[in-house]
């Protein structure tokens, strides 16, 4: 903790220099007051305790918030807070969904390619940390062949490793850390490299059996990227940082969370220790979050659904340009992972020409989970068409009923109590689906359970989550099979 | 009266033609059979008078008028028409199957168009059948339902392709007696192969042979001069 501290101070030094702009800051500061403020959007992960993560409260806590609401109070604008996922959140930036990000970020020349950083507001390292049994057995990185490394996907760590220890190293990158400690323990990794800090308070707050083994492996400047043409928000948080840092309350948070120098824990921040989230709090928040879930799930299922009967229609023309372009529509949307329609329009879609406007998290995902649940529906609806005997239609002309009254009093009904089972199994299928939006940003079942993971280190708690999909899912794989069977009976299944 | 006029039609792809120069009578006030060995053209030619396929050549009539030049709507109220497969619609009860188009297509209200469905399988012996679903009653039950169906729209003649394919030798004879018991109801065309039946159900008689007519005229008369293998 020494060294740290010491880097800390070394940046602290260096604020004489910001003095000049306090004055520059204080003027934006009264100018801004004038009018009426936008809030401040700041990206974090949530899921980086102690820098951030959901309290007992379950409520955002951590150094790097801590030092959000520090920067927010002192632009004189409201904070809003956005979570989202670590590898999307450089793009999400640029997409403009925030205007900045307290995320424990390293400045990399990849990254200073397409933001800018603020000076940092603390340092640190890259650290490798292993299983406290095999202590005498891996003394540092580069000394021993073939160690399988755990790294989070999109830290620096990960590049770091493949340019450096390539040969002799195995990366096993992982969606948060919260894996790869589980991993260690069971012994799937032989070690993983994380920050320093983050390493060491991890380790205490999970009461994990893990230990730093080596030096160091190099020094990371941690600072606040925003978007290259934003300099004036730029200016304005190097001017705010540059006052906490002269008034002391940069190094008061630091110490808060990352207790005294020598050792002697300040009481406040084992107040903060996450371990202590409840059962009944965790149940709220995953239940909060499985709402959320089966919301999004409802919306796309109706759209999807009402989307699907006209395009099934046109699948089973006999042909025509307008088929042949949705039948590759269709297909392409069937033929692609959905986690890719979903970056897509989520990042995306803001630069299509005309549109030029991004949607929200929530959007994004209901009309990629729509889109595609349509395309699946309409593939069941136009077997389900298709299947309805012509000689149906006949009849129906036949006693004097138009066209469209055959559709829809004869075709349709019979074609749909066909559909119906394999649609229900595409409604289950879809109901699970939902899992990937968390990826971008909003907090269901899925977002939510790993948030609770990653501070009570239980994995019942995924269990749990998968118990609650199950109770929707359940009865409709069950109504599924009745449909199915009721059908037969009714004499619907032709031939 | 309805009629075939130098009708000629092939199907697209086949080698030679269905019907060819068709030319034939069917009066009202008589029960028609039009018989033929398989493939001979039967169903197509009911096809054609039932306004569902447009001959390449020579054309149906209903009243001296082509049938494609009678708006369609008021066609298929004078000419109903039940298939071999019969399509009774498996969603619905035999009530709701008779009452669909008189609801729909001519806009009646329901507790009268229920009313009379139900007179009318009254009459047909088979009121029992009002609330089940097609696949919950017999063949037989299910030709007579289809009849029905297209009888509540007062049609004017009424085409019956094979009506006796699902019923054995026995409820074959009762099914001729109980058509000749409607004639009050319909003029009756009935394509068959069943020379038995046509003889005991119709008046008069057209036989096809390789989409030709090969005679035509009162039954007995119709009939004798085929030698067609009775079954
Ligand atoms: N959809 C079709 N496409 C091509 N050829 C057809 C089609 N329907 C019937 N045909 C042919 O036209 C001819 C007349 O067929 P049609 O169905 O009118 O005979 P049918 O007398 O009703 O026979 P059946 O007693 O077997 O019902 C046959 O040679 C048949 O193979
Ligand atoms: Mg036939």
């Amino acid at each position: 903790m020494k060294i740290i501290r010491n880097l800390f101070s070394l940046i602290a030094a260096r604020t004489v220099v910001w003095g000049v702009l306090l004055a520059g800051f204080a003027m934006i500061g009264t100018a801004a007051e004038d009018g009426t403020q936008d809030p401040l959007r700041i990206a974090l992960t949530g899921r980086y305790p102690p820098f951030s993560f959901y309290n007992t409260q379950g409520e955002l806590d951590g150094f790097d918030v801590a030092v959000s609401r520090a920067v927010a109070e002192r632009l004189n604008r409201p904070l809003d807070i956005v979570t989202t996922e670590w590898d999307g959140i450089l793009a999400g930036l640029l997409a403009g969904r925030y205007d900045a990000i307290i995320g424990s970020m390293a400045v990399t020349p990849q990254r200073e390619e397409v933001v800018h950083f603020s000076e940092p507001y603390y340092l640190s390292g890259a650290q490798l940390f292993i299983h406290r049994d095999r202590r005498g057995e891996i003394p540092g990185i580069d000394r021993i062949e073939g160690l399988r490394i755990g790294v989070v996907v999109g830290e620096t760590y990960e590049q770091y490793l493949r340019e450096h220890h390539a040969e002799h190293v195995r990366v096993v990158t992982y969606d948060d850390t919260q894996l790869i400690f589980q991993d260690l323990i069971h012994g799937r990794l032989d070690g993983f490299l994380s920050d320093r800090l983050v390493g060491a308070w991890q380790i205490r707050a999970a009461g994990a059996p893990f230990l730093p083994a080596g030096d160091m492996l190099y020094e990371e400047r941690i600072a606040i990227p925003v978007a290259l043409e934003n300099t004036a928000l730029l200016a304005s948080i190097n001017m705010a940082l540059a006052d906490m840092r002269a008034s002391g309350a940069l190094d008061r948070l630091f110490d808060r969370w990352f207790g005294l120098p020598d050792g002697h824990d300040d009481p406040n921040a084992s107040a903060a220790s996450p371990e202590s989230m409840t059962f009944a709090l965790a149940l709220r928040f995953l239940l909060k979050g499985f709402a959320l879930t089966l919301l999004v799930a409802a919306a796309s299922l109706t759209l999807g659904f009402l989307a699907s009967i006209p395009v099934g229609i046109v699948l089973n023309l006999s042909g025509g340009p307008v088929r042949a372009l949705t039948r590759g529509v269709v297909d392409f949307i069937r033929g692609t992972p959905v986690l890719i329609q979903l970056f897509f329009v989520y990042y995306g879609w803001g630069m299509i020409p005309v549109i030029g406007m991004s949607l929200s998290p929530l959007a994004a995902s209901i009309l990629t989970l729509s889109v595609n649940s349509a395309a699946y529906m309409a593939e069941v609806v136009r077997s389900g068409l298709m299947s309805v005997d012509p000689g149906q239609r006949l009849a129906g002309r036949a006693i004097g009923l138009s066209p469209v009254q055959v559709f829809r009093l004869i075709v349709w009904p019979q074609a749909f109590r066909i559909a119906m089972p394999s649609l229900m199994n595409s409604v289950v299928a879809l109901i699970k689906d939902t899992a990937l939006i968390s990826v971008v940003t909003v907090s269901e079942l899925i977002s939510n359970v790993r948030s609770v993971v990653s501070v009570t280190y239980n994995p019942i708690y995924y269990l749990l989550a998968a118990v609650l999909f199950f109770m929707v899912t359940f009865p409709l794989m069950k109504l599924a099979g009745q449909l199915e069977a009721r059908m037969r009976a009714k004499g619907f299944d032709h031939d | 009266m309805i009629e075939a006029q130098n009708i000629t039609f092939r199907y697209p792809g086949a080698e030679t033609a269905a019907l060819s120069e068709v030319s034939v009578e069917f009066p009202r006030d008589a029960i028609s059979a039009i018989v033929g060995e398989s493939g001979s053209g039967k169903t197509t030619l009911m096809m054609c008078l039932g306004r569902f396929i447009r001959p390449a050549q020579g054309q149906a009539l209903y009243d001296r008028t082509d049938v494609f030049d009678i708006p369609e709507h008021a066609f298929r109220q004078r000419l109903g028409m039940v298939f071999q497969k019969l399509y009774l619609f498996p969603h619905l009860t035999v009530l709701e199957n008779m009452t669909l188009a008189m609801r729909h297509a001519f806009g009646r209200d329901r507790r009268e168009t229920d009313q009379e469905a139900e007179a009318m399988l009254e009459r047909l012996g088979i009121a029992e059948i009002l609330d089940r679903y097609p696949s919950q009653i017999s063949g037989g039950q299910a030709q007579r339902a289809a009849i029905a169906r297209g009888l509540l729209l007062r049609p004017d003649y009424m085409l019956l392709d094979e009506p006796t394919s699902a019923l054995d030798a026995r409820t074959t004879d009762a099914f001729a007696e109980w058509l000749r018991s409607l004639k009050d109801q319909t003029n009756f065309i009935v394509v068959t192969h069943d020379i038995l039946f046509a003889r005991r159900a119709a008046d008069r008689g057209v036989c096809l042979m390789n989409g030709q007519i090969a005679s035509e005229g009162p039954i007995e008369e119709a009939l004798s001069r085929l030698h067609l293998n009775e079954k």
